[in-house]
């Protein structure tokens, strides 16, 4: 049912004169901040103990992942005062600061940069100043699920990264634990962004982008990261042991959770995550690797980033700087997970949360193996074109021809970085 | 007492300013905007062809544009057909046939997002209920949309499935309004069915055959949504209709200009198409 011109006019009237009424009688601000579509009950407490403590409120626009990234597009090209503030992906920073979407953080910031984790900063930085004020990082793990590995007799993967296992050993586990005529998988990555998968070539040894940040032939679509994701590919389409298609979070949590997949490469939000499923004991160990290779695993995480046209600059400014407190930091890990920001948290914690084995795996890979998805202004370009190539790969395109198109489309969009 | 001469120009006002406004207006800011650019900071400046020359060169751009023919070729007659088998259906005075009416125009009721969501769920590989049946069956698991074999012609299907029986309402009115005593007059002469069907009921079904056609091709050349909900344009590029590199290009690259470059042309494409659809349709009075 469509509706009608004339109603369409006299809602829109109506609506922008509520909205005139509460902008002009309002008590206290809301601020309107796109955020990431987690689960409500990671997001509203956040928002409400800001609005404890300071009286702002914050409207959270809660929106799936690739919803995020094309909502702040959309808005922040109209170059007007909407959104306050938003969430940042990593990598995305660079993109938006070079085309004036983020307000430089430095001065208010500057006596708390020294309470964050170094190397969270970083992704938040640009032209050596911070735009995008880290909320944490993350780290993968390799969830299993006790009960599929005690019915098939297998033994459970250690948990010391000195003793993580290879993509050789792991493949005929996944198999054993593949069972087609009860729909059960043996092993699949959480998601297909790059964010996930480029520990696939990254281990192989191949470079994922030139150094000038700007170069994908001869990266994306080197003989290395063909390699690699071939052999990505045939787990879907030789082997069969994931489920082809699967290319969302959420679909694979919950196949985890409800027994179909035995393995799965997922974030440390699933510690959390996975409480829901009754049934589900998991184990978890570190992230696989090739035994020609060496180690790799994924991080960088969510920034906080204030539109700089804001008409409530000041609110804006608070809800960051509050973020920033230790109280909001320990509340936001409390909700999702994210390995904390803050050295204090960190220290905190340290002989409580910390020793359990999970977070042993992850305080060894932040300081080992992560390695942090490629600097460039044209990440939104690289992550698109190269998010295709890979669920292309996985439903079975050819892995050369799929990565060389990425590669020479990533470039042509590149060019107006140069 | 305002003229006579003016009276209807009057009444046709408010019509003519919605057309001017939600319509003809937009389409010359978008051919306006084609020639612009934006710098990085947000400026706009006027780039001449630069846009065009881009596409030119661009092999998406190229594929693009035959995907979106081929679909268009197929689509169009196709729903045009199934449009007009189920009207000749649905046209006789069977018992209890306006519930096959109503469940043949349902699919219209249903919005495209929701339709395209639902489908995702029915067609998929590892939970969806086709595959089941088709399995059991003895065919075996099909990947549709998940592979580039499928793709387009499963949001094909898709398409079909919704907008046939929309297609079929003008067609089954069209039916009606032939007059009975045309075929009544075939009959005596001893025109057999067929021969009716063939030398009376589709030279009458002109008119609202070439409306549906023309609609429809407007339409299908602007298909968007499932793209965007099933496939993104894949498996390999290959439902990247150049709607979604339209929309691509504006909400992931922020390239407006290009995007309204990719508007211009498929404009250009579906006016030339249109018109060739109304020529071929003419009946033989009209082409004299």
């Amino acid at each position: 049912m469509q509706i009608g011109r004339r109603q369409f006019m006299a809602g829109a009237a109506s609506m922008a004169f509520l909205g005139s009424v509460s902008r002009a009688g309002a008590q206290s601000t809301t601020l309107s901040a796109p955020w990431m579509g987690w689960p409500e009950e990671q997001v509203t407490p956040l928002m409400e103990a800001f609005e404890k403590a300071t009286g702002i409120k914050v409207s959270a626009e809660r929106l799936p992942i690739a919803e995020l990234f094309k909502t702040l597009e959309v808005r922040l090209q109209a170059r007007n005062e909407l959104p306050d503030v938003y969430l940042v992906d990593g990598p995305l920073t660079a993109s938006y600061a070079a085309r004036g979407h983020l307000l430089d953080l430095d001065e208010m910031l500057s006596g708390d940069k020294d309470r964050f984790v170094p190397t969270t900063l970083v992704q938040g930085t640009y032209d050596e100043k911070l735009y995008a004020m880290p909320l944490g990082t993350s780290s993968q793990l390799l969830f299993y699920n006790k009960k599929l590995f005690a019915e098939a007799g297998l033994p459970e993967p250690s948990s010391d990264p000195e003793k993580r296992m290879t993509w050789e050993e792991l493949l005929p586990i996944a198999q054993k634990l593949t069972k087609p005529d009860i729909s059960q998988f043996g092993f699949a990555f959480e998601n297909t962004n790059p964010y996930q998968l480029l520990p696939i070539p990254q281990s192989w040894g191949a470079e994922v982008l030139g150094p000038d940040g700007l170069t994908a032939t001869g990266y994306v679509d080197s003989d290395e990261t063909v390699a690699a994701m071939s052999w990505y590919q045939d787990l879907f389409q030789k082997h069969k042991v994931g489920p082809v298609g699967t290319f969302q979070t959420g679909v694979t949590q919950e196949m985890f959770g409800s027994g179909k997949l035995a393995m799965v490469i997922g974030g440390t939000w699933n510690l959390v995550g996975f409480e829901k499923f009754e049934d589900l004991d998991f184990g978890v160990a570190p992230h696989p690797y090739f035994a020609a290779g060496k180690p790799v695993t994924s991080t960088g995480s969510w920034h906080v980033g204030i539109n700089p046209r804001t008409a409530h600059m000041e609110e804006s400014k608070a809800f960051v700087k509050w973020l920033s407190t230790r109280d909001a930091m320990d509340l936001w890990f409390n909700l999702r997970k994210y390995p904390p920001a803050l050295k204090e948290i960190w220290e905190e914690r340290a002989t409580t949360t910390f020793v359990d084995p999970a977070w042993e795996i992850v305080r060894y890979e932040l300081a080992n193996t992560a390695t942090p998805r490629p600097a460039t202004p044209g990440y939104r370009e690289y992550e698109d074109f190269l998010k295709t190539a890979m669920q292309d790969i996985q439903t079975g395109a050819d892995v050369k021809e799929s990565l060389s198109r990425a590669a020479q489309n990533i470039d042509r969009e590149m060019r107006k970085y140069r | 007492m305002i003229s006579s001469r003016w009276t209807p120009y009057l009444f046709l006002a408010p019509a003519l300013a919605g057309l001017l406004i939600f319509r003809l207006i937009p389409i010359v800011v978008a051919a306006g905007g084609s020639l612009t650019g934006v710098s990085l900071m947000g400026d706009m400046r006027f780039v001449g062809l630069e846009n065009f020359e881009y596409l030119m060169t661009d092999p998406e751009f190229w594929s693009s544009l035959n995907i979106t023919l081929l679909f268009n070729v197929i689509i169009n007659p196709l729903q045009l057909a199934v449009a007009f088998g189920l009207a000749l259906l649905v046209f006789r005075p069977l018992r209890g046939v306006w519930l096959y009416r109503t469940l043949l125009v349902l699919p219209m009721a249903v919005s495209t997002g929701i339709s395209a969501v639902l489908f995702g769920l029915f067609l998929d590989g590892n939970l969806g209920p086709l595959n089941g049946f088709l399995e059991w069956i003895g065919i075996g698991a099909q990947p549709f949309h998940r592979s580039a074999d499928q793709a387009l012609y499963t949001l094909i299907g898709i398409a079909t499935w919704k907008g046939a029986g929309y297609w079929m309402l003008f067609l089954l009115a069209g039916l009606y309004s032939i007059p009975s005593t045309v075929h009544e007059a075939a009959a005596i002469d001893g025109a057999s069915a067929w021969q009716r069907f063939r030398h009376v009921t589709l030279p009458l079904m002109r008119k609202p055959m070439a409306f549906v056609l023309v609609a429809d091709t407007a339409i299908n050349f602007l298909f968007f949504a499932p793209v965007y909900i099933l496939t993104s344009g894949g498996p390999s590029g290959s439902t990247s209709v150049l709607m979604f590199q339209a929309y691509r290009a504006a909400f992931t690259f922020s390239d407006i200009g290009r995007s309204l470059a990719v508007s211009t042309i498929l404009l250009a494409i579906i006016l030339v198409i249109v018109v060739l659809e109304f020529r071929l349709l003419r009946s033989p009075e009209e082409r004299a």
